[in-house]
């Protein structure tokens, strides 16, 4: 973790709300693993005033870039939909604790929901050098085709893709956690990987418990300082108590989260 | 023109210069190691302690506001013995002065932790009075001039460490119960804890805070806090730590201007984590600008009408 300074060099509109940015900043791009975040300045000024956490959806060493993913929904990420090319950012990164490595031979499921895709791209292009026989199948939903944002650079990572829209404007019509216990079944993987929504991931979580397939998730809570300084980014723990997004996670195993008291009644 | 001389006393502790982190934004100060020489800080005060562990109150705990933030951890903390034992040796090993914030729920509790926290590595201690007492049915200690000033004639009694009262600005005269903690001993104040606040999810109809309510913080509540400041000044003779909103130099000559011996940084850590440091260098060169010889020399300043 350190301080570093991201140039944005292309800023590409890859669905409607949602912008992929091509950053240059070697350090990141050196340091990163697959599921950690960068915590983003917006501006210098005081609205926003706080930083921004985005997962890190692509780390290039070799050349510097590091690509994230940024759904427009709050005022933040409303500015970062209209910076322009050699627009600098202040970034705390890469910060958190990444997606485990999978047991056995890399046979994993990845489950995806919207922008949650972007810390799971990294984490397929990793296991494709890190494995000599890496089997990736791939989960993916959203409302509609729109929100399948960067579907061809997940695709391209693995060896079995599906996408399921709650509207069946592409792929399957359904949610992806139905597509979930018939595939764990099927395909029986040695680890699931998820990064979505909470209501998803507690879904994900209680899916693969039932089966007995260990699984790892990402999780999101609004963060203040993104270093554990101030227990502000805290979800329930099964062991009681807390954790904290920025420090413990955001990467936990699915067990570790207490999940009815994080998606509450 | 030679260096200016930074330094200031508080309380009989002898600070380097006048900035220290704010209480409950700087964890036990080693998280932000990898963005900040600590051992240029004029001290490290800690997030609260308390007797035993609390495990803090129910997520969202935080949201932005405009120029500031609202929080509502509930003091959140492993407990004194943990503290002591896990956070106190590094912070020790940094060679600053350390502050321990402390709270309880009852004076027996804030006696039992400053009794506990009279050890080696503690500077001085911050009795956050910012909390309910469970025994005046959930009275904040802050909000009562007697409350006020038998819990810090307690604190004072119980640990040989200076004690500073750190007042909450959620009164309606501030000056009231800064007299009620200097009468119960304080050796020194500081303000202003957050002023309570709350935000909505319009689209949900739900408070965007799992608890509800939660205290304000940043550049939005600053010129409440310079204002109470400048009051407490003319009202007490003890020094004051300065704080609310502090992200640059300028902003902590505000405090000190106002009547502020010493000053803290708390939200503005989150967005800059080397604010501490770029105040420190801004107050030499405002110093330097305008011949200062010691910084002391701006303490209560201010020049009116
Ligand atoms: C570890 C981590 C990784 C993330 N990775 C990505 C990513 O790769 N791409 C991406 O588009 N987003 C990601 N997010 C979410 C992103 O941080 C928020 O969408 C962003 O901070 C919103 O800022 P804003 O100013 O636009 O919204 P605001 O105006 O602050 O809020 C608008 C809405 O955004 C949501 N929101 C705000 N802050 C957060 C937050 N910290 N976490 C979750 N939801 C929030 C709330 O629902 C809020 O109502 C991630 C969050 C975390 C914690
Ligand atoms: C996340 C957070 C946690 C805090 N925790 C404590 C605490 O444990 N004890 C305390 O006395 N003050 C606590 N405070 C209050 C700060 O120390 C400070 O008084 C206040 O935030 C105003 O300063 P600022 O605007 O620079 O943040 C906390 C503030 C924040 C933002
Ligand atoms: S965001 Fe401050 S502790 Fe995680």
């Amino acid at each position: 973790m350190a301080r570093a300074l991201a140039t944005l060099m292309l800023r590409e509109e890859v669905a409607p709300g949602h912008y992929l940015l091509h950053t240059d900043c070697p350090e990141v791009a050196e340091a990163s693993a697959p599921g950690q975040f960068v915590h983003l300045r917006v501006g210098d000024g005081t609205d926003p005033l706080l930083r921004r956490p985005f997962s890190v959806m692509l780390a290039q060493p070799a050349t510097g870039e590091v690509q994230l993913l940024v759904r427009a929904v709050g005022r933040g990420t409303e500015i970062i939909a209209t910076h322009q090319a050699g627009t600098r950012y202040d970034l705390l990164g890469p910060l958190g604790n990444g997606w485990g490595a999978p047991a056995g031979e890399a046979n994993v499921l990845l489950v995806a929901g919207g922008v949650g895709v972007a810390p799971l791209i990294f984490l397929a292009d990793h296991l494709r050098s890190a494995h000599p026989r890496p089997y990736v199948r791939a989960l993916f939903g959203g409302g509609t085709q729109d929100a399948l944002v960067c579907w061809t650079e997940f695709a391209a990572r693995c060896e079995e893709f599906t996408a399921v829209t709650e509207d069946g404007s592409a792929g399957d019509q359904g949610l992806v956690t139905d597509a979930l216990a018939p595939e764990i079944e099927r395909s029986r993987p040695d680890m699931v990987y998820a990064c979505g929504p909470d209501a998803m991931l507690a879904v994900v979580a209680g899916i693969c418990a039932q089966a007995e397939v260990p699984c790892q998730v990402s999780m999101e809570q609004w963060m203040g300082c993104g270093v554990g300084a101030c227990l502000g980014c805290a979800v329930p723990a099964t062991a009681g108590g807390y954790v904290r997004v920025c420090t413990e996670g955001p990467v936990f195993g699915a067990e570790e989260i207490d999940w009815e008291r994080m998606v509450g009644p | 023109m030679s260096a200016p001389d930074l330094s200031v006393e508080i309380a009989g502790v002898r600070l380097q210069n006048p900035v220290m982190s704010a209480s409950g934004t700087f964890g036990y100060g080693m998280e932000y190691e990898p963005y900040l020489d600590l051992s240029i800080l004029g001290a490290i005060v800690t997030k609260a302690v308390t007797l035993e562990e609390r495990l803090g109150n129910p997520p969202p705990r935080v949201r932005e506001t405009p120029a500031g933030m609202l929080n509502a951890i509930g003091l959140q903390n492993p407990g004194v013995e943990v503290f002591i034992r896990d956070k106190l040796p590094a912070l020790r090993g940094v060679g600053v002065p350390v502050i321990v914030n402390i709270s309880g729920r009852s004076v027996e509790e804030f006696v039992r932790v400053a009794q506990m926290l009279c050890v080696d590595g503690v500077a001085a201690l911050e009795v956050n009075v910012s909390c309910p007492n469970v025994q005046e049915e959930g009275m904040y200690f802050g909000v009562d001039c007697d409350l006020t000033g038998r819990l810090t004639a307690a604190v004072v009694d119980a640990c040989d460490r200076p004690v500073i009262v750190k007042l909450s600005p959620n009164v309606t005269d501030i000056t009231s119960i800064a007299r009620a903690a200097a009468e119960g001993g304080a050796h020194a104040l500081s303000l202003i804890n957050t002023l309570v606040g709350m935000s909505i999810d319009t689209e949900r109809r739900r408070p965007h805070l799992g608890n509800v309510t939660g205290g304000l913080s940043g550049p939005a509540i600053r010129p409440i806090a310079v204002r109470m400041v400048h009051e407490v000044a003319r009202a007490v003779d003890l020094p004051i730590i300065g704080m609310g909103g502090i992200a640059n130099a300028r902003d902590a000559l505000e405090f000190i201007l106002a009547g502020a011996t010493a000053v803290a940084v708390g939200t503005m850590n989150f967005v800059e984590p080397s604010a501490m440091a770029a105040v420190i260098d801004g107050l030499a060169d405002h110093c330097r600008r305008h011949g200062v010889a010691r910084i002391t020399d701006l303490v209560g300043a201010l020049q009116v009408g």
